[in-house]
């Protein structure tokens, strides 16, 4: 028996010995430890330590082979995510989990819409509405009304609606799945209030972060999972950002995370221009220029508009006014241009935009380099195939059972390596990262920042977009803050430089 | 634990053979149930297997082709009406001009005209092609019907010399036809970018967007392809029979849903979806049928049949889709 977190006599929710498989992988490997009232309980470890697993298992997503688990005192075996939900144990999943095609209201009481409907069985939209508005009313985001189409609403906006749809059925016992890297400020305000209500209201929280600053602030205590395995566990009086990370990693983290040297280089040789460019009311008249060997960062509130910016810089949208070039003068039309033109980009919504989930990890690095290893650029032979697609998972570190392996199974950090493997082993010039360390651990952050240090010592451009102003202002050559889908600021790569120089431009 | 994992591990690996392996075996089966139908029936194995080779070469020609177009995570109801207007208008086309190379053109021309004006009207239009194919269907049914009964074909339909095409009638021609097809096929979905992409574009076409794979351009080629099937399909099917009533092809387009399933396909399209299914599935799917025919008779054999075919359908599908649910992890 392995050790566990120690339980108490009476906790809100007891979890024995669970046991979780995926094929030949152990995801969780017989974990134990209790949830008490009032706690919340920070789950911590590197992606693929098997967090969202047994957290899925609690909330009912999915049956784990072996173990038990007890709440409120009596047997859990949830039928369901609703079956669970409707009985005391909500989770916020970390990918989105609302339907594009549908409104706000719908993605709410999806499943519950009877209860709208009149007697003659016509559907009181007004009413159902009305209601959604008050939903997200109550957690603080009035802005967003049921009426919207949840396909118009960008990623932080469909993560409230998550958010306000379990909150609603206030459960006793909530699971927060790595979401505040999709949230911006406001949005991790309005999470945060919800844990500081749950905690006071005696209720617990399970909650799942890599972001070591907000686990200190919001956690009361900590269970570290590393392979599957329980680890430790630490009480607040005990955290010690130092030692957390060397349980989670099981090594201490050598080499550095950020950049080491503090003075902006770059060739002089233009590898990307945009010109006044505007996109809808997303991008306003903006011209950048990125160099050869440059880091480019581009921070600012979740709407500032840098998002698309980066589409528009790949082509994947195309600007109303304005034009992008690469550095030669020749048009980005489109994303085949683009990718014609060496430029490569990784999406914020990795698993939407990214990856094909159903995929393998061979077929998913493939795909773009195809032209690399394909015989007169038409013919794909396997053996040059795999010898390409292993390189990446060689220089990558990436951990798969095979390339064969269904993406699907990979941990998110892992499936960001994939996602990096694709474009990184086509050789891109230009490389537009969106959040490329959205939800993933200290260890495969670090790793991707020592990629982008090597890539930028190799003369290829990054342009870096990121919420995250430390990894900005730790990694970027010159950065660039927007609002409203504007430049506002340009700051040089300097020591002195910290978050709040940045912040009264984003605000 | 570590004898435990090795036993799972084992027991997972074993599931993975099986199902590769279930539509092979299940033909074989099939097949052997069929046989003994027959034979238990005192009917002509021989005339009955030359019926199912007939029936199933015209059926997994058209498939293959239409592998294409399922991969994309689309499917193409109109295909057996196609076939019948390639058919159609190759035998006026004959019977007009008595050129044998110019019928062929003509029915090629027709099949990869049909499916390619699917593909484009749903471009123009931005709504799913298989809402188009549904309004191909009616369409092309109807100008067919039209064609052979304006034809003089009403009673017995539209046709060409019995002589004609009677030397290519006979099962080396019909295989050369088939395995070179297939072959083209199988490279094409196996060993060019072009199946590669294609299967990509199926798995999620939002990322195949976003790594410079037009959903259009791979689409069209889909289409051509599957056109290509319908053009080779209505070929042997004028080879097998010389004449083309209203009923020709009919059910073609439904069959060939529910045989490429039968073959191991994910309904869903994507990288998993395999150019064999076709040849597995479309003489799977005919043995099925035909078996039916033959142990349930009388009037309501039909029906029961169908019900049947359909029950199985159903439980591959299912089959298929909780084993790919194993294996997904938490978003």
């Amino acid at each position: 028996m392995l050790e566990t977190k120690p339980t108490d006599s009476n906790p809100l929710l007891k979890v024995e010995g669970i046991v979780m498989t995926f094929g030949t992988i152990m995801a969780v490997n017989n974990v134990s430890f209790a949830l008490q009232k009032g706690e919340v309980l920070g789950l911590i470890g590197e992606n693929g330590s098997g967090k969202s697993t047994i957290t899925s298992v609690i909330a009912g997503m999915q049956k784990a082979k072996s173990g038990k688990m007890q709440f409120k005192g009596k047997k859990w075996e949830p039928l369901s995510m609703i079956d669970a939900l409707h009985r005391g144990v909500g989770m916020v999943v970390q990918e989105s989990g609302t339907i594009p095609g549908i409104t706000v209201a719908e993605n709410i009481f999806l499943g519950e819409t009877d209860r709208f409907c009149t007697k003659f069985g016509f559907l009181n939209k007004a009413k159902m509405n009305q209601e959604a508005d008050d939903v997200m009313a109550q957690i603080g985001a009035k802005d967003v009304r049921g009426s919207m189409l949840t396909a118009n609403l960008d990623f932080q906006t469909r993560k409230l609606i998550e958010i306000a749809k379990v909150i609603m059925k206030k459960p006793d016992v909530l699971i927060i799945d790595e979401t505040t890297t999709a949230l911006s400020q406001n949005g991790r305000k309005i999470l945060y209030n919800i844990i500081s209500a749950y905690k006071k209201a005696n209720k617990a929280v399970i909650f799942i972060s890599h972001d070591m600053d907000e686990i200190l602030n919001v956690c009361t205590s900590l269970l570290v999972l590393r392979d599957g395995k329980y680890i430790r566990t630490f009480k607040k009086a005990e955290f010690d950002e130092d030692e957390i990370r060397t349980s989670m990693i099981g090594r201490e983290l050598k080499g550095d995370y950020y950049r080491s040297d503090f003075t902006a280089s770059r060739s002089q040789e233009l590898a990307l221009s945009l010109k006044n460019v505007s996109y809808k009311d997303r991008i306003q008249d903006v011209s950048i220029d990125v160099y050869k060997g440059e880091i480019l960062g581009i921070g600012g509130l979740s709407h500032c508009g840098m998002h698309s910016l980066g589409k528009v810089m790949f082509g994947a949208l195309k600007p109303d006014c304005g034009s992008v070039t690469r550095g030669n003068g020749n048009p980005v039309k489109d994303e085949a241009s683009a990718m014609a033109q060496n430029i490569g980009y990784v999406s914020k919504d990795r698993d939407v935009e990214s990856l094909v989930l159903q995929a393998s990890v061979k077929d998913n690095i493939a795909i773009a380099g195809m032209n690399k290893y394909a015989l007169g650029n038409f013919l794909i032979l396997d053996n040059r195939e795999n010898a390409y697609v292993d390189e990446q998972i060689k220089t990558l570190s990436i951990k798969c059972s095979s390339r064969n392996q269904l993406t699907s199974q990979l941990s998110g950090g892992n499936k960001q390596k994939v996602v990096f493997g694709k474009w990184v082993g086509r050789g891109s010039e230009v490389l537009i990262l969106d959040c490329p360390t959205r939800g993933v651990d200290i260890g495969v952050k670090q790793a991707m920042y020592q990629l982008m240090m090597k890539l930028k010592a190799e003369g290829k451009s990054i342009i870096m977009i990121s919420e995250e102003m430390p990894e900005l202002i730790g990694m970027s050559d010159r950065l660039l803050i927007m609002k409203d889908g504007k430049v506002m600021k340009e700051f040089a790569r300097s020591q002195s430089l910290s978050d709040a120089d940045t912040i009264k431009y984003m605000i | 634990m570590e004898n435990q994992n090795k036993k799972k591990i084992g027991k997972y690996r074993i599931q993975e053979i099986m199902l590769t392996l279930m539509p092979g075996i299940a033909l074989l089966v099939l097949f052997l149930m069929f046989c003994i139908a027959v034979i238990s029936k005192e009917y002509m194995l021989s005339l009955y297997l030359k019926i199912i080779f007939n029936e199933g070469v015209v059926l997994a020609l058209v498939a293959t082709g239409a592998v294409f177009i399922y991969t994309l995570g689309s499917f193409d109801i109109s295909l057996g009406a196609s076939t019948l207007l390639s058919a159609t208008l190759g035998v006026m086309t004959y019977n007009t001009t008595e050129n044998l190379a110019l019928m062929i053109i003509v029915i090629f021309a027709t099949g990869i005209g049909c499916s390619l004006l699917s593909s484009l009207l749903a471009s123009v239009f931005n709504i799913p092609v298989f809402v188009t194919t549904v309004a191909m269907m009616s369409v092309l049914s109807a100008i067919s019907a039209q064609l052979i009964t304006s034809n003089g074909g009403a009673l017995g339909g539209i046709s060409i010399p019995a002589t004609l095409l009677k030397g290519l009638d006979n099962p080396p021609f019909k295989i050369v036809v088939l395995a070179l097809w297939f072959a083209i096929c199988l490279f094409v979905f196996n060993f060019t970018k072009v199946g590669r992409k294609q299967k990509f574009l199926g798995g999620n076409p939002v990322c195949a967007q976003l790594t410079g794979i037009s959903v259009n351009k791979y689409a069209i080629i889909a289409f051509v392809m599957a056109g290509i099937g319908v053009a080779l399909g209505a070929f042997l099917t004028i080879v097998y029979t010389p004449s083309v009533t209203t009923g020709t092809a009919g059910s073609i387009g439904m069959n060939i849903l529910v045989a490429i399933v039968f073959g191991g396909m994910p309904i869903s399209g994507g990288p998993r979806s395999k150019i064999y299914s076709s040849l597995v599935g479309g003489f799977s799917y005919i043995l099925l049928t035909n078996f039916l025919k033959i142990v349930i008779d009388g009037n309501a054999g039909y029906g029961i049949s169908q019900i049947i075919s359909a029950v199985f359908f159903l439980l591959v599908v299912y089959i298929a889709s909780m084993n790919y649910r194993t294996k997904m992890l938490p978003r």
